[in-house]
């Protein structure tokens, strides 16, 4: 606490804007949350606009398919993500989780039909509120705790493949499709695209969706107004492992089989793509519309640096490099006085 | 001033949880029976634990209490051990540092291509284990400095380093993984003396200079305090960021040193070398009794945290158990003994990110 | 009579929509024991404040020994010889009481970065020496009861003799409070002790204590010095009348809107409610259309009854009946839930979600308010809040405005409106509801007051004065170091005085 007058950051004496709502004012009576609005979407038209001029044959059908499908599952994993970030915390485990659900898919497929995608959803799901639960309940910080869930699924994973890859040959038309197209579009980018759409809807017309920001935005101030937390966060993470288990029927849709680590080269992309696209880790910002252009910029970056010809590891230091800057750009500071 | 204010206590190294901007908090007053709470897990249960882990896997294996078991033990416990008495200093001061595996990677690669191998002509030897160390130093000052200026908390911070570390390693190895040819850096492992590998006895060293540097240097004392009360310790005059640094510095030190060792036992240099280090050490200081929340533990109690986590992986493996879900049982174990400490914590109005 | 060795001239110091020092003016002598009286709010704690290091005053002077000085930091101002003891939550735990003494200034015992732990107990002893205490400096701080822990905060400041080579000047704010009385005696002990080697300042709402201790007071009331006396000489209820001063008339609080509730309907019940540490045996009955004012010192335990009141505080032993149906709440929800509201007094953090829109706001509590099933309504939302909008006298450019946008009067309608949505609403808590809002806004609060118990719905109040506890109330509830010390009535024309009020405050 710094010794100086405690009328705090965010002064409650101001003024109302007569040119509408301002937060940090700047000439322009910008706002920095329409600011990191807007930057994302601009970056990603600079990033296409310089992989065309770099590649011209970039902009073509084909590539947007390929682009389109190659997001898609990175998207479905990042709703999850968006949103516990949203509440102010992390999910470590989202990708671990999806690759245990590939393992489990490849295992019960053959043999259970549609019964095996019910039981793997329903799993995740219900792994994720159990997550969320002792999170919010015993208040154990999000991010510890998914690392610890992170390492059960891994080693799950692990110990029920025996380290080596499933493939998937009966019953794989349950979930084939996914990996195919519909004409022009990809079925992995409809079904993404649906269940963005679906949880942005919700989010915009259920209540759950004004307790997200709420609780993101200033969690005491939404206990005291009867916001039960405990049940918000719950169920925020049980739609985290609702996704990772969507996530994961597509990749193995893709890939024809499960594998112990088949998702998680995606977990540091999903917070990438969530912070990347605007939304702010001190909680309450941004939002889905945000992570989709998050996404799309860290696909198309990927894209980017093969079609430039630069190794694909370099993407790990790019990726890194991204998250740390956009952190450091998005942080909500007048919120934060100690950084730990 | 009312009761509210006491509930907003400082965040953990997690995403930020939001704090009071005004009033101040200092000078608050606390009501009823002492806050200063002490954990329901007393001081001697990981002691405890670990003793009685030693009698459960005897029964189910009576191999396990054998003296080459042990030395089984001490041996994998040895590089795990440095890492994790970095990690501690970083979890005493209430941060975290996930980098861990990306550091490894990067500093197992830069020994492996300095020291004399089959990739390159560099025979550096001695300066090329000195500046394999120094490109973890390097990491935790950079981490340092991100947490301190850029105000980026550490958990996201070492989460971007992590994959930075890892994607410099990739990118330097080039494709085919450098053998070590160095005779003198593989002794490390071959050498015994006294029994025990130079590796081990270096790790020895490393918990002796971990526990004078926390007994006995204003860094180690300091962490104490910028954990037990951030706050405070700035309103004292402390310079906590100047701390702050070194500390993570420190921790990057030993995951350099901790790299160096394990390519000098696998004789080769690999991104890959650091895999699941992060939550055995993780694991190991937590369960030897440190608090995420910082300001309690200490080096002692991480020994312990690292024998615990290697005789429960030692057991497991004598007992039959899938070794593929040693992962898992470590992940158990954070999410288990993380809610048991944080549980008496626990408040109405307490917000954890 | 010699010479003051620290001298306050004018000193002024605002927060936003608080006045708390006008124009203060006070000195202090070497060796000697000055106290500060007055109520909550009358700004004797901001005075120790500024002096400490910790505020900056917006004007006036403080000389100290004859110089001009200002502090910016606590450090700049132990350096110079000014120390505040906090309460323990200023120690660090976890580590040695010597480490604590001797917090950042541990120079002479550490070199190049390594610690001499001998040189260092020496030095903590020295300063423990000074107060007789036979606390071991070796000790780890989180072994020591609350009274050792304060010694320890004493020790710590007396740590400044060493670095100014000069008397220090010892602030105690509230030393008391956490303390049992045996330990209070000890204090008081260390405190003439300190006489020798110090002056201090001491501030603490309990008027027996300083007067015991204090060789002359100050008064201080509404951020003003109004008198000082010798406590020898001086006389209770005079202190008790200077401290309160003259009441406002009764219009302000619209006495003449106070209408008699009906005693039929009990909305709520509170007996035997204890809650080890905070308070105690707490029972009583609000009706509706009651205004029910609680009344107390910090630390009386008033705001812990009204947190628990709305679950946000642990209940303890004792029973909470709404409408006659018992309840125990485990978090706010089921509060709200049963129909209470809570108008908290940290409005920025608790009462408002501030980077929220105000329609979003208003309808956060009760959103099954505005939805047509499972799905909110936004012509539904729009209407009401327009309409309280209307209703409240709410100014905002939009009702898509951000709440920190508005000024501090329309957040608080804001806050309020959260809970005049829903028609369940049967018991209303206003905690510090008018605190940091300009006399116009007060104003509207308290008209919104009478017309909300004219409705019927019973009010608990938490009131920033005395005089507004006393205006708006139909009976007043006095608590002192957690139990209720005194019930009043207090019917249009027959308001008690204040100084009857302060009397069992304090």
């Amino acid at each position: 606490m710094t010794p100086t007058t405690p009328g705090g950051p965010t002064n409650a004496a101001a003024p109302a804007s007569p040119s509408g709502p301002t937060t940090a004012t700047s000439r322009w009576h910008v706002s920095k949350e329409s600011v990191t609005g807007f930057m994302p979407v601009v970056v990603l038209l600079a990033l296409l606009v310089g992989l065309t001029v770099a590649k011209p044959s970039f902009a073509s059908v084909a590539s947007a398919q390929v682009l389109a499908e190659q997001t898609s599952i990175l998207l479905v994993l990042c709703v999850g993500q968006t949103l516990v970030i949203m509440l102010g915390g992390i999910d470590l485990a989202l990708a671990a989780m999806a690759s245990l659900a590939s393992i489990l898919i490849g295992l019960w497929l053959p043999t259970n039909g549609i019964f095996a995608i019910l039981g793997v959803l329903t799993f995740t799901t219900l792994a994720g509120a159990l997550t969320g639960f002792v999170h919010a309940k015993a208040q154990v910080p999000s991010f510890i705790i998914t690392l610890g869930t992170l390492g059960i699924w891994s080693g799950f994973a692990l110990a029920l493949s025996a380290g080596t890859t499933i493939p998937v040959r009966e019953h794989y038309d349950l979930i084939g499709w996914m990996a195919d197209r519909t004409g022009p579009i990809p079925n992995s980018a409809a079904v993404a695209l649906v269940f963005v759409g679906l949880v942005m809807a919700a989010m915009r017309l259920l209540p759950m969706g004004r307790y997200v920001e709420a609780i993101g935005l200033a969690e005491p101030a939404a206990v005291m107004s009867g916001i039960r937390t405990v049940r918000a966060k719950t169920l925020i993470f049980a739609l985290s492992g609702f996704g990772s288990g969507l996530a994961a029927l597509m990749l193995v849709a893709r890939m024809n089989s499960g594998a112990p680590s088949l998702a998680d080269s995606l977990q540091l992309p999903t917070v990438a793509a969530v912070v990347v696209g605007g939304t702010a880790i001190t909680g309450g910002v941004g939002g889905l519309n945000r992570t989709i252009v998050g996404a799309l910029i860290i696909m198309v970056l990927r894209v980017g640096m093969a079609v430039i010809g630069i190794d694909a590891a370099y993407e790990q230091i790019v990726y890194g490099g991204i998250v740390i800057l956009a952190v450091g750009l998005t942080i909500d500071r007048a919120r934060i006085l100690i950084v730990k | 001033m009312t009761d509210s204010q006491q509930a907003y206590a400082p965040g953990t190294a997690g995403p930020p949880s939001s704090q009071v901007a005004d009033p101040p908090s200092l000078g608050g007053r606390p009501r009823g029976p002492a806050r200063f709470k002490l954990g329901r897990i007393g001081p001697y249960a990981p002691t405890i634990a670990l003793i009685a882990l030693c009698a459960l896997f005897t029964l189910i294996n009576s191999t396990f209490l054998t003296i080459d078991n042990f030395r089984n033990i001490i041996d994998a416990s040895a590089i795990l051990m440095t890492v994790a008495v970095g990690l501690t200093f970083v979890i005493l001061i209430g941060g975290i540092d996930l980098s861990v595996e990306g550091v490894i990677a990067a500093s197992s690669v830069s020994v492996a291509l300095l020291v004399a191998n089959d990739h390159n002509g560099n025979n550096l030897g001695l300066i090329g284990v000195i500046l394999a160390i120094l490109v973890g130093t390097l990491f935790g000052l950079a981490n340092g400095l991100i947490i301190t200026r850029v105000k980026v908390p550490s958990f996201m911070a070492t989460l971007g380093t992590w994959s930075v570390g890892l994607g410099v390693a990739t990118v330097f190895f080039g494709g085919r993984v450098p053998n070590i040819h160095d005779q003198w850096l593989r002794d490390w492992e071959l050498v015994r003396w006294f029994t025990f590998s130079p590796i081990i006895w270096i790790a020895v060293g490393v918990v002796i200079v971990g526990y004078v540097i926390q007994r006995y240097t204003r860094v180690g004392r300091y962490a104490y305090v910028i954990g037990g009360n951030e706050e405070l310790a700035i309103q004292s005059g402390i310079n906590v960021n100047r701390y702050k640094v070194l500390i993570f510095m420190l921790s990057g030190t030993l995951v350099g040193l901790s790299a160096v060792m394990v390519s000098a036992r696998l004789g080769i240099g690999d991104a890959r070398l650091g895999a699941n280090t992060l939550f055995a050490a993780v694991t190991a200081v937590v369960i030897g009794g440190t608090l995420l929340t910082g300001g309690r533990g200490g080096v002692l109690q991480t020994v312990v945290g690292v024998l615990i986590v290697n005789v429960i992986n030692n057991g497991m493996v004598l007992a039959g158990v899938d070794p593929y879900l040693q992962k898992a049982v470590q992940g158990a174990i954070i999410v288990g003994a993380v809610t048991v400490t944080t549980w008496p914590l626990r408040s109405r109005l307490r917000m954890i990110k | 009579m010699s010479e003051p060795i620290l001298v306050i001239k004018d000193l002024d110091k605002s927060f936003p929509g608080v006045h708390a020092l006008d124009h203060v003016s006070l000195e202090v002598r070497p060796h000697e024991v000055v106290g500060l009286i007055g109520e909550n709010g009358a700004g004797k704690s901001t005075v120790l404040k500024v002096l400490a290091g910790l505020y900056a005053p917006d004007s006036g002077t403080v000389t100290l020994r004859g110089k001009r000085v200002a502090y910016r930091t606590i450090t700049q101002a132990m350096d110079a010889g000014i120390g505040m003891v906090f309460q323990e939550q200023s120690l660090i735990p976890n580590i040695s009481v010597a480490e604590n003494i001797l917090l950042g200034v541990e120079r002479g015992s550490v070199r190049h970065g390594v610690y001499r732990w001998k040189d260092l107990y020496r030095h903590a002893q020295v300063q423990l020496d000074k107060i007789g205490s036979r606390i071991d400096p070796r000790s780890n701080t989180e072994t020591l009861s609350f009274s050792e822990r304060q010694m320890v905060e004493l020790a710590k400041v007396l740590a400044i003799e060493e670095r100014t080579q000069e008397a220090p000047i010892i602030l105690l704010d509230e030393p008391t409070s956490v303390l049992e009385k045996e330990e209070i005696a000890i204090l008081f002990g260390e405190v003439r002790r300190l006489r020798e080697i110090a002056s201090v300042i001491f501030v603490s709402h309990r008027l027996d204590e300083v007067l015991q201790v204090s060789d002359r007071v100050y008064i201080m009331r509404n951020g003003r010095v109004v008198a000082e006396r010798d406590p020898k000489t001086c006389d209770s209820t005079e202190l008790y009348s200077l401290m309160v001063g003259r009441a406002l008339s009764g219009d302000y609080y619209r006495v003449d809107q106070q209408v008699p509730y009906d005693e039929a309907t009990t909305r709520l019940e509170v007996k035997d409610l204890t809650l080890p540490g905070r308070y105690e045996d707490v029972s009583f009955t609000v009706h509706g259309g009651e205004v029910l004012g609680l009344t107390g010192v910090q630390g009386s335990g008033c705001e812990a009854v009204c947190r628990t009141l709305f679950g946000a505080l642990e209940q303890g032993s004792g029973q909470i009946a709404v409408d006659g149906k018992v309840a125990r709440f485990g978090m706010p929800a089921d509060a709200a839930a049963r129909g209470i509201g809570n108008v908290p007094a940290e409005r920025r953090v608790e009462g408002l979600v501030m980077g929220m829109r105000v329609d979003r706001n208003i309808t956060l509590a009760h959103l099954r308010v505005v939805q047509d099933g499972p799905v909110v309504s936004r012509p539904k939302e729009e209407s009401l809040v327009r309409e309280w909008i209307k209703r409240l006298g709410i100014k905002t450019p939009s009702i898509g405005t951000p709440a920190r946008n508005l000024s501090g009067g329309n957040q608080q309608k804001v806050a309020l409106s959260k809970w005049l949505i829903s028609e369940g609403l049967k018991v209303l808590i206003l905690d510090h509801p008018t605190r940091g809002l300009d006399v116009g806004a007060k104003a509207e609060v308290y008209d919104l007051v009478r017309s909300l118990a004219s409705q019927g719905i019973a009010i608990v109040l938490l009131a920033d004065t005395l005089e507004e506890t006393i205006g708006l109330s139909h009976n007043i509830v006095v608590m002192k170091d957690g139990r209720i010390s005194a019930r009043h009535a207090a019917p249009p024309g027959g308001k008690p005085s204040q100084v009857t009020i302060v009397e069992r405050m304090v």
